[in-house]
């Protein structure tokens, strides 16, 4: 017996499920299914999930600064639903900006000032009282240990920060996943697990639903590509609409480091998340006292293109697959390491692996597509979690117009924010847009 | 004094280990100090912060790439490092004689610390080869020690939590335990500072040995493939508790 939705999302990421949710809240009756065994557990899981305002460009401040509110609001953003597993916890720790050459941190402050993002600018003294461990010296241009001169002294101090208040990270990103389709199930959503799909099936010229690898079809009119890393794959299934994207998507792979605290400092309760485009790195504080450092993505970095299916099967080999690799362990630890010269770093590569579903201008992809009732939302490249509530709900109502008529690639459709007085052009996420040179190329989107 | 630190250049514990030709691994991994030996290390550097003019010498048999974690135990605070060059794998009998052969080149031992066993071989014997040849006395997993009177003092560890106490005649060789002490990682100024520490470097032929009598020869590797039956634990949050407590002492005996 073939079952019949209004619609299928694929993926149950912290994208997908929140885009089961705000469907079923308007009515519609919803199918996710996911190739793994539970929500959040693809790259959701490999998400530093922090929770910052800085961005590239003013849409992007906005709909992280939105973002930022749904935290705050975790409860009720789930209607007070039930996990068996418990929630997920946005923890507020603030954010740093260091002041550097690795950021446009003066377009940031435009956007902050144009969007209202509350923040504080700080000398390098003011730095130091927060962060005692720093070495605020600038280190400038990112290197790599095997560059002959990446020890060389600095002679220069960096000019400052930027200070949020509001930011930090949520303690459990694979969780909030897992919270979040409770509360779609709550509202009549149905999640369906090891559900791998396999292909897009159309009918007249449009969507008509998908088949699974077990040989399973689903009808639905409505399809919506959520597949992270392997979201280029699925557009790849549907008639036309990879060719129909002038912005692509590929999956890159990405490493994540834990190292202890210095003796002394208690990062974990005392800590700021910080960018650091200086040494290009991220930081935020991890259970056990430990930093989690992520790479800004500089330009001396080489990038990783993988096939996401080999990836996870771990068939790449060394450096492809998903083990750290020493030379990319070394150069994130010991770059933070300048920033923090007593910070331990141990012989042993401790971290993450992952994939972006990284666009071709690092900002996603929200969008319909050339097939009529096929949607996407891809592209989020490592910089999206955060937005996930407010993907969810945009990408929910943008649908609901494009299936009452809208011409969404003539006259985008305009999402009006719940939290922060202002609307984002949804087109300003086009398929079809031309490369966004505002942006940063990088996981700052 | 001299303190000699016999370090292993071992694979990465959290790489795919993969097997060619049912005798040896896929070498296309990571490759790190064995982490036995970084409580060996840094229990030298204790000793040696304890006796001024003191000397901590990291030796190592491996390949040329094990010079990697040479600058690993320098960056930890040994002062210099020997590396015996070899492509070839050597047993415990062959490496404790060529350990033993460097080391005696370079000068005479106060202590030797070798980490209780390698991840890699976990053949446990490098260590008692080495203080037979020397003619010194030997102790593993040693979870305390105190240098007293001249005298090496060595709480050791047996399984079952069993605590023994030695008194060992100087000079001694100290297999480290993990609870021997908490390493103390490099900083990246350890890393700098260490980058010109020197490292003597020959080749395994180069120490003129004599080819021991008897050898160890491994044969074949065979994955070892767990079995694991899951078992889903149900009930109240406090009664799935209780029985992960139950688990822990009497099927798993942790507790």
């Amino acid at each position: 017996m073939t079952r019949k939705y209004d619609a299928i999302i694929i993926g149950a990421g912290v994208i997908g499920a929140p885009i089961a949710y705000e469907l079923s809240k308007m009515g519609y009756k919803t199918l996710t299914v996911d190739k793994l065994a539970d929500a959040g557990e693809g790259s959701t899981a490999g998400s530093c999930a922090i929770v910052r305002a800085h961005y590239s460009t003013a849409d992007g401040v906005a709909m992280a600064y939105e973002g930022f509110k749904y935290w705050l609001d975790w409860e009720n953003y789930l209607d007070h639903v039930k996990d068996e597993k418990g929630l997920a916890r946005y923890m507020n720790t603030g954010s740093l900006l260091l002041k550097s050459q690795g950021h446009d941190w003066k377009k940031v402050k435009k956007n902050y000032n144009e969007i209202g993002v509350k923040y504080k600018e700080l000398t390098v003294e003011e730095i130091k009282t927060m962060v005692p461990v720093a070495d605020l010296h600038e280190f400038w241009p990112v290197r790599r240990p095997e560059d002959p001169t990446f020890y060389d002294e600095p002679t220069k101090m960096l000019e400052g920060a930027i200070f949020c208040p509001e930011g930090g990270y949520v303690n459990d990103p694979t969780l909030s996943a897992h919270n979040i389709m409770r509360a779609a199930e709550a509202k009549g959503a149905t999640f369906m697990f090891n559900a791998e799909v396999v292909d897009i099936r159309t009918k007249d010229g449009r969507t008509a639903g998908i088949t699974l690898k077990d040989g399973t079809q689903i009808d639905a009119p409505i399809v919506v590509n959520v597949g992270g890393p392997h979201s280029f794959k699925i557009n790849k299934m549907a008639p036309g609409v990879w060719e129909g994207c002038n912005i692509k998507t590929k999956s890159l792979r990405h490493e994540v480091m834990y190292c202890p605290s210095p003796d002394g400092y208690d990062y974990l309760n005392d800590g700021y998340h910080m960018s650091d485009g200086d040494v290009g790195c991220y930081v935020r504080p991890e259970v056990g006292n430990t930093f989690l450092i992520g790479s800004e993505d500089p330009a001396c970095d080489p990038k990783e293109w993988v096939d996401p299916d080999d990836f996870y099967a771990g068939k790449g080999g060394l450096g492809r697959d998903n083990v750290l690799t020493e030379a990319q362990w070394q150069a994130q630890c010991f770059r933070f390491g300048k920033r923090v010269p007593d910070l331990p770093v141990p012989n042993q590569p401790k971290g993450v692996v992952d994939l972006y579903d990284c666009s071709d201008d690092w900002i996603p992809v929200y969008d319909k597509s050339d097939l009529p009732g096929f949607y996407m939302a891809v592209g989020t490249s490592g910089n999206q979690y955060k937005n996930a509530p407010v993907v969810g709900r945009m990408m929910a109502e943008l649908i609901d117009a494009c299936e009452k008529g809208l011409d969404h690639d003539k006259e985008p459709f305009q999402y009006k924010f719940k939290y922060i007085t202002r609307s984002t052009n949804v087109g300003f996420f086009s398929r079809k847009r031309q490369i966004n040179r505002n942006s940063s190329f990088s996981v700052n989107g | 004094m001299k303190l000699f630190v016999c370090v292993k250049h071992v694979p990465d514990s959290a790489a795919h280990i993969a097997i060619i030709d049912h005798i040896r691994i896929d070498e296309n991994i990571s490759f790190l100090l064995n982490p036995y030996d970084e409580h060996a290390l840094t229990e030298a550097v204790r000793i040696r912060e304890m006796n001024p003019g003191s000397e901590v010498i990291a030796v190592c048999l491996g390949k040329a790439d094990a010079e990697k974690t040479l600058r690993s135990a320098m960056a930890m605070g040994a002062d210099r490092g020997i590396l015996i060059k070899t492509d070839k794998r050597h047993d415990s009998i062959e490496t404790a004689l060529a350990l033993k052969t460097a080391i005696e080149q370079d000068g005479s031992p106060a202590l030797i610390f070798t980490g209780k066993e390698s991840i890699d071989d976990q053949g446990m014997q490098t260590l008692f080869r080495l203080g037979a040849l020397f003619d010194f006395p030997a102790a593993t997993n040693v979870v305390r020690l105190d240098i007293v009177s001249g005298k090496a003092v060595t709480d050791t560890e047996f399984s079952g939590g069993v605590v023994s106490t030695y008194e060992m005649s100087l000079p001694c060789v100290i297999g480290a335990g993990k609870r021997l002490n908490t390493p103390k990682y490099p900083t990246v100024r350890d890393v700098m500072r260490s980058r010109k520490s020197p490292i003597q470097a020959f080749e395994f032929s180069d120490l003129n040995m004599e080819t021991p009598k008897a050898r160890m020869e491994v044969i074949e590797l065979i994955p070892y493939i767990q079995k694991r039956q899951p078992k889903e634990i149900t009930g109240s949050p406090s009664e799935i508790a209780q029985k992960i407590v139950e688990i822990l002492k009497n099927e798993a005996k942790v507790l």
